[in-house]
């Protein structure tokens, strides 16, 4: 059947475009992979080999190319036909953010992670030489189970992948339902004329590039697993770091890059109050890029000093495996109950265990089956020795790696020893600590003490040996930090031991690393790098460290109200009320909609200072600036409270409206309020609500006609005489309807606007002659308010510094690699 | 001993200090039966909210009252000393962070599902089909 205005074409190009891309990766792992069986060195049989692969892998990537082609068409068309289109953007949405649409779902995630694996493949073809064979095959089989997740076929009952092609109404749900059976029904059903829209949370423009930089970093870890693994399996135990490296740092640099952005990201646009959260999913990002920072030295130990590899190849392989663990977690949907954003549950958690592991199982067999074969250190490593230090700081990042996936992981440890695991040992399932920074933080600190105390001292250092008299020049980054902790521990009041600390010895890594590289090397560039991606981790855990430890929140509630609750920090705005919020006064002056939004303007004054007490007296209020906390609203995903900033060079003001009334504007003055009944008769008086007497007068009978056959009534208009007299006096005379008409009372409101009042007369009461009456009264002109949060983040800025100095600083490394790789293939 | 083995056992110790001490700071998924027996202990109950019994807010203390329902069914006051969470009669579930005392139970922490943040589980609506098709 054809049906009416359907794109059944493109759905259909769309699957063929992923079934290319599969069928692609499948003829390349198969194509390199026969390289590697029988003879090898048959150079006529290889080149053959070598043309089929990347032949097959040309297949592969135009199949990936089309698959995304074909989303975005359909995405930019708004073709809500498509399940995908419908559940991720909608018409109203800014264009900017359909790239957002794209990877919102699973399945563009999955594309999009896939499309860097393409691009770094052809990088690899073009300049991986000999070690092609063994990594594009490896790479292959990565992109095999990648593209396996967007297949969306049956096999039996069982479903592999989601493809982000299915119509509606192809969905197992809608099948067989009757709708499904009308040509036009695009055109008939309403629903389908729009979509579901993106996710509130994620319309910000750091959505748009957060997803893509950390996925390049998820694709840059790959690389160096492909070499380590193609080093055991081709016995080049000391030769894969050579070209491993510069990936290694790439990696470090964009997945640095990647997951520093998603606390922008939260910091800019979610109220956690904070760029880190120690969130399941933050947290399961930030653990390859740990241990790739520790395969990464350890690469540099074994290509100095051809010392053992073993650990070098184990942390390699064990950062891509954690990858794999992230992507587990963050979509199985096993975080569920512990993290605000873990993607949903698309029931390919087979796949995604599959997924895991064959490839940790897989390689980790590999690793040990070789163990023997690893050559072993010649000599031990000397105390003074730069490569001693450097092995204990790997080491050291991966036991801090190591705790925070151990805590990440409880849901997952519930799933398997829980009272409903596959091995029944809790008797109760286990939830993550009560206070996650806490807890992270009392074992984290330590080990980036250790982490930083080392990278400050471990570039004075030689590599086999150090000369005692070469160590003295630490001297004076020793003296200089001294100098500058104390300062600076005094001047900001940070008595808090372990962040006291940390901030020395941020400070010592921070002045030793500029010191070695301007002073000692005289700012060589190949050195560079090195400096600059300490310099920015030390800024990284200065900025955090300070904004912090001494984040504070201005906004609070002094009200007492029991000593389980400590005064909290929300501060009560009433409208236009100027309220005191140390150091400023602020001032919620208007409420407004723009869009989806509900914005509300708080301006912020301040205060003069005084010089003398005459001036004290008459000081005046000077607005400095407007903030612009919002809620974003939305029907349909929930509304989201988003914070506004004011950066200042040395600290943020951050707010965040906490609670709002969010009825529309219109609605919001004036509402009938505590229904109350009364019954009287003639003559009697009521008191209503503590300020009025209701003084019932009369009973009116205006008209009534008598079914003359049956006797009953057929129609009667009653008017019941009140008079409300309120305290001071005034009487209003009140004329309240009631009307039957066979058996049917209509009764009918009466608003005596002035006294904010309003009356019902609801009948003849049970009790002989007296009437019932329901009054509300006018519960208006309660002030409006708002409930605020503000905090102030001081130094901030030199994490978001430190970030882009890390980044840049480890590409300077990435460059020197490739510098010299080029000039030696000149030679 | 040599160098090697002296930091394999430096590790081996780290990692069990720092296994224990996670398992010390993690809490349990409890119900409010087993958070009465720990008093004052912290635990997680993943309860549904009571929407029959009043929530109150007050936004001068901003301190909000309400009833939940845990997984057992019983139902417990609990008292939690921040602003009403957005949408809150509308979850689907709450997970609150806290301990018990004898007047209720104190959150320092509710974590809310919405039935329709992420997903809309209704799916299309085929309403409208039907009238028109009429």
């Amino acid at each position: 059947m054809d049906y009416i205005g359907e794109h059944s074409l493109f759905a259909f190009l769309g699957r063929a475009s992923v079934a290319m891309a599969f069928a692609g990766a499948i003829a390349t792992v198969f194509f390199y992979g026969l390289y590697f069986i029988g003879s090898k060195k048959n150079s006529e049989k290889s080149s053959g080999l070598k043309s089929a692969g990347r032949l097959s892998f040309g297949a592969h990537s135009l199949g990936v190319l089309g698959t995304i082609i074909i989303l975005f068409v359909a995405l930019f068309n708004h073709w809500f036909e498509f399940d995908y289109v419908w559940r991720h953007s909608s018409l109203d949405m800014p264009m900017k953010y359909i790239a957002s649409c794209f990877w919102e779902g699973q399945e563009g995630s999955f594309l999009l992670w896939t499309t860097w694996h393409v691009i770094l493949g052809w990088v690899l073809i073009g300049t991986s030489k000999k070690w092609e064979f063994g990594t594009m095959m490896l790479l292959a089989m990565v992109q095999v189970f990648l593209v396996s997740m967007i297949l969306g076929i049956y096999i039996g009952d069982f479903k592999i992948g989601s493809s982000p092609f299915i119509l509606i109404r192809e969905l197992p749900e809608n099948i067989g339902l009757p709708w499904t059976e009308i040509r036009d029904y695009l055109i008939r059903l309403p629903s389908l004329r729009d979509g579901q829209g993106l996710n509130p949370l994620l319309q910000n423009y750091w959505m748009v590039i957060h997803p893509p930089t950390l996925f390049l970093g998820f694709a840059s870890v790959t690389i160096p697993f492909l070499f380590a693994i193609t080093g055991i399996l081709e016995k080049k135990y000391y030769e894969w770091v050579v070209p491993a490296l510069p990936w290694t740092f790439f990696g470090i640099s964009i997945l640095g890059t990647g997951v520093l952005m998603g606390g922008a990201w939260a910091y800019e646009a979610l109220s956690f109050g904070g760029f880190w959260a120690w969130d399941p999913v933050e947290n399961s990002s930030l653990v390859p890029w740990l241990t790739l920072v520790a395969a990464g030295h350890l690469m540099m130990i074994v290509k100095h000093k051809k010392s053992a590899p073993a650990t070098a190849l184990f942390l390699t392989i064990l950062s891509f495996i954690l990858v794999l663990y992230s992507t587990f977690l963050t979509r199985s949907g096993i975080l569920g109950e512990t993290s605000v954003h873990a993607f949903v549950d698309l029931g390919l958690n087979g796949q995604l265990i599959a997924f895991l592991g064959f490839f940790s199982i897989g390689s980790l067999l590999i690793y040990l089956l070789a163990w023997k074969k690893y050559p072993k250190s010649p000599s031990e490593d000397a105390f003074s020795s730069r490569e001693f230090w450097m092995f204990i700081g790997s080491l050291t990042l991966l036991l801090s790696a190591a705790q925070i996936t151990f805590s990440t992981s409880i849901p997952v440890l519930n799933k398997l020893i829980g009272p409903d695991g596959l091995l029944p040992v809790l008797n109760n399932p286990m939830a993550p600590p009560v206070d996650a920074a806490k807890h992270f933080n009392s074992l984290q600190i330590p080990f980036a003490l250790i982490i930083t105390a080392l990278l400050a001292f471990g570039p004075f250092l030689r590599w086999k040996e150090t000369p005692k008299k070469l160590i003295t020049r630490l001297l004076p980054s020793v003296i200089i930090t001294l100098v500058i902790s104390v300062l600076s521990i005094w001047g900001l009041k940070l008595y808090d031991p372990l962040y006291a600390a940390l901030l020395a010895v941020s400070i010592f890594g921070l002045i030793s690393n500029a010191d070695y590289w301007l002073r000692i090397v005289r700012g060589r560039w190949t050195t560079g790098g090195m400096a600059l991606a300490h310099i920015g981790f030390t800024l990284v855990l200065i900025g955090a460290v300070i904004s912090n430890g001494k984040k504070e929140a201005i906004s609070t509630n002094a009200t007492y109200i029991h000593e389980d609750f400590p005064s909290n920090e929300n501060i009560l705005l009433p409208l236009n009320d100027t309220v005191s919020m140390y150091p400023y006064y602020i001032s919620w002056r208007n409420e407004r909609k723009e869009g989806h939004n509900r914005v509300f303007d708080i301006e912020f004054y301040e205060t003069e200072k005084p010089s003398t007490w005459n001036d004290f007296e008459r000081q005046e209020l000077k607005p400095v600036f407007t903030l612009h906390p919002f809620i974003q609203m939305n029907d349909r995903m929930g509304n989201v409270r988003e914070p506004s900033t004011m950066h200042f060079w040395n600290k943020d003001i951050y707010t965040y409206i906490s609670y709002a009334d969010l009825r529309p504007l219109d609605e919001k003055n004036g509402d009938w309020a505590d229904p109350m009944e009364a019954i009287l008769e003639s003559g009697e008086e009521v008191f209503l609500f503590n300020k009025y007497l209701l003084y019932c007068d009369t009973l009116n009978v205006q008209n009534a006609s008598i079914n003359e056959i049956s006797g009953e009534i057929e129609h009667l208009d009653l008017n019941l005489d009140l008079i409300l007299k309120s305290m001071d006096g005034r009487q209003t005379a009140v004329v309240l309807p009631y009307h039957l008409d066979g058996n049917e009372a209509h009764t009918s409101e009466v608003i005596i606007e002035e006294e904010g009042m309003k009356l019902r007369f609801d009948g003849v009461a049970s009790a002989e002659g007296k009437f019932n009456i329901t009054a509300w009264e006018k519960k208006d002109n309660e002030p409006p308010f708002v409930l605020m949060q503000a905090f102030i983040f001081p130094y901030i800025n030199l994490l978001w510094l430190g970030s882009i100095l890390m980044g840049l600083g480890t590409l300077l490394a990435v460059w020197k690699r490739v510098y010299r790789a080029i000039n030696e293939s000149k030679k | 001993m040599k160098k090697t083995q002296i930091i394999l056992l430096g590790v081996i110790a780290i990692m069990i200090g720092v296994l224990l001490v996670t398992l010390e700071d993690a809490s349990v998924y409890a119900t409010f039966e087993i958070a009465d027996k720990q008093k004052p202990e912290a635990v997680t109950v993943v309860a549904k909210l009571d929407l029959d019994s009043p929530i109150h807010f007050d936004p001068t203390t901003s301190l909000l009252t309400f009833n939940a329902i845990d997984k057992e069914g019983h139902s417990r006051e609990v008292i939690y000393n921040q602003p009403k969470p957005l949408d809150f009669e509308r979850s689907e579930e709450i997970t609150l962070t806290g301990h018990s005392v004898s007047e209720g139970f104190i959150a320092t922490e509710i974590l809310m599902k919405c039935p329709s943040k992420y997903t809309n589980e209704e799916g299309i609506d085929t309403l409208g089909i039907y009238t028109q098709n009429i």
